[in-house]
């Protein structure tokens, strides 16, 4: 009786390793592997900067001394149609930081991926008093965020233009575009940009932000403001360029 | 014998030293009360308000806050507090058509009453602002008004010689945004008004407390004659709605729709609270009316036929005894 219970003792005890060691092997794999954007924030061919003069698609000089947006929702779609979706994830961009670790995704292959431009409403109207001061949700200096119907401002972009009417002087005039509120989200749709996560490298998908596309058709000396709300026309045009301004690089 | 006398001496003298010890431990405690969590005095007839499980009031919290509240420390020139537009004689308003801000510069709006605020479901004419909480960090930042940011406040409270301290007495933590905003909520929420003529008669039935004219008044405010009650009624004298009183044809503020975008939501504003209405002009949004007079004048001409005004705002043609005593029942609303 007692060496049946020691036998049983020792099956029990050495399944239990063999399932544990199991287990371990599949861990060690090389199954998953970092993600990131590599995302440059340009004016046409050059990288944004708050210190270079760019101009416009019409050729009118401008200067920028503010450009933030924020990048959320993002989703990884596996080749079988499997989605990924990196929950929590939230990109504060800037043309200063390049590359946006987004989490850990499976090694294999992708037909694509999506993101939000801007933050989904749950997220715009939490409190940002809650966020550690670490996260992109968090107050930011200079601010981010509208007080006043608590939301997030999806795109803050400042700067000064040329004023002259022959577009031929030195950027002298301040322009401030600040997009938010629910309706101003945009899905960015790369669902058809298959990728391969291997189990040797991390991945880093390439992205590019124009800023001259976010601009294209906006007369910048005559139309230099919106808060969104007191001027919607304008904060619709320039939204309505921000899907054509991501491009794969 | 002696020996067992000896043993119950000792138990009796272990038992007294024990006793005093663990009543000067108790007593060590008691005297600290600053974290245990107060119950708020609420006027009789008001519910209990609804507060977040992480501000809870505590005499600390309560304190930390009212110092903030009075401090022009949030901003950026450290001249205006929050006290500069609610001032405490005239029911935490200012008195002005519209609040000063920094460097002069004008606000938008009239200043609300902070008082009875734990009631509010959202903040501002226009509700915004979801929490008394989130509400905080609207006027520092606004341009018009502190012109500050919320995180340069909090690196000058960190090196400020007192609040470190008390932020940490109060909430355990150092200053930062969630605590800044927490306290100033924490000792908003305490800040009650309900004990005028009105409620004695109401709720300690003192039928003598309003005179012949404020009974006529309140007869024509809760009667269907006036119909006032419709959106003033209830404890706090409002019922919390957005609406367009046919204050204008067209409107320079857009009030709620700057929020909803909504088309019908241009021109409506917060239904006021009444209480102290008598210390609380110039009325309205933009505080366009001087007097309580002008006030009753409106609504009985039924206002401008804005397209999205309310049904309930009708010419009521008020005669000029209805409108005085309509009047005196307002004044009647000041607390006591």
């Amino acid at each position: 009786m007692k060496k049946n219970i020691i036998i049983i003792t020792f099956i029990l005890f050495t399944s239990a390793v063999v399932f544990t060691g199991c287990k371990k092997d599949k861990d060690n794999g090389p199954a998953e592997r970092s993600i990131s954007f590599h995302l440059h924030t340009v004016v046409g061919n050059t990288v944004a900067n708050y210190t270079s003069v760019f101009t416009d698609a019409t050729g009118r000089s401008f200067t920028l001394s503010d450009c933030r947006y924020y990048i959320s929702n993002i989703v990884f779609i596996k080749d079988d149609g499997t989605e990924l979706p990196m929950t929590g994830k939230v990109l504060l961009a800037n043309p200063a930081t390049m590359k946006y670790e987004i989490g850990k995704v499976p090694v294999g292959k992708y037909k694509g991926f999506r993101f939000l431009f801007g933050l989904d409403s749950v997220t715009n109207h939490a409190d940002p008093a809650t966020y550690p001061s670490t996260s992109p949700l968090s107050y930011q200096n200079p601010n981010i965020h509208w007080g006043w119907n608590t939301g997030y401002i999806f795109m803050k972009l400042e700067g000064k233009v040329d004023s002259t009417a022959a577009a031929n002087g030195t950027p002298d005039f301040d322009f401030y575009y600040h997009l938010g509120l629910d309706q101003m989200k945009r899905t960015i749709d790369f669902s058809t940009t298959a990728f391969e996560v291997t189990s040797t490298e991390d991945m880093e998908l390439g992205i590019v932000f124009d800023l001259k596309k976010v601009l294209n058709g906006v007369n910048i000396p005559q139309e230099n403001f919106t808060h969104t709300m007191d001027n919607m026309p304008l904060a619709n045009k320039i939204v309505n360029n921000i899907p054509a301004a991501f491009e794969i690089e | 014998m002696s020996n067992k006398i000896t043993g119950v001496l000792s138990i009796i003298i272990f038992v007294i030293i024990s006793s005093i010890l663990i009543t000067s431990c108790r007593k060590d405690d008691a005297i600290d009360t600053g974290n245990e969590i107060l119950e708020l005095q609420v006027p009789t007839g008001f519910p209990y308000p609804d507060i977040p499980e992480d501000n809870q009031p505590t005499k600390n919290r309560i304190a930390l806050g009212k110092k903030l509240f009075f401090d022009p420390i949030l901003s950026r020139d450290s001249t205006i507090s929050c006290a500069s537009c609610h001032h405490e004689d005239k029911k935490m308003t200012d008195g002005l058509p519209v609040s000063q801000g920094i460097d002069g510069r004008h606000v938008l709006r009239n200043a609300m009453t902070v008082l009875n605020t734990a009631y509010q479901p959202n903040m501002f004419w226009d509700g915004g602002s979801p929490t008394l909480e989130q509400q905080v960090v609207a006027p520092i930042e606004s341009h018009e008004e502190m012109d500050f940011n919320v995180l340069k406040v909090v690196e000058r409270l960190k090196n400020h010689p007192e609040y470190p301290e008390l932020f940490l007495k109060a909430y355990n933590l150092e200053p930062s945004p969630y605590t800044l905003t927490r306290a100033i909520a924490n000792f908003e929420r305490t800040l009650f008004t309900g004990k005028s003529k009105y409620d004695e008669y109401q709720y300690d039935k003192n039928m003598n407390a309003l005179s012949e004219s404020e009974k006529r008044g309140m007869d024509l405010f809760f009667g269907e004659r006036a119909e006032c009650f419709h959106c003033h009624g209830g404890f706090n004298f409002t019922d919390f709605s957005f609406k367009n009183n046919g204050l204008y044809l067209v409107y320079a503020d857009s009030g709620r729709a700057r929020i909803t975008t909504l088309h019908s939501d241009v021109g409506k504003f917060k239904v006021p609270s009444l209480r102290n209405v008598a210390l609380t002009a110039p009325y309205m949004h933009d505080g366009s009316m001087a007097t309580l007079e002008e006030v009753v004048e409106h609504y009985s001409s039924g206002g401008k036929p804005h397209f999205n005004k309310s049904f309930l705002i009708q010419p009521l043609n008020l005669t000029q005894q209805e409108k005085t005593d309509l009047i005196n029942f307002m004044k009647a609303l000041t607390d006591l």
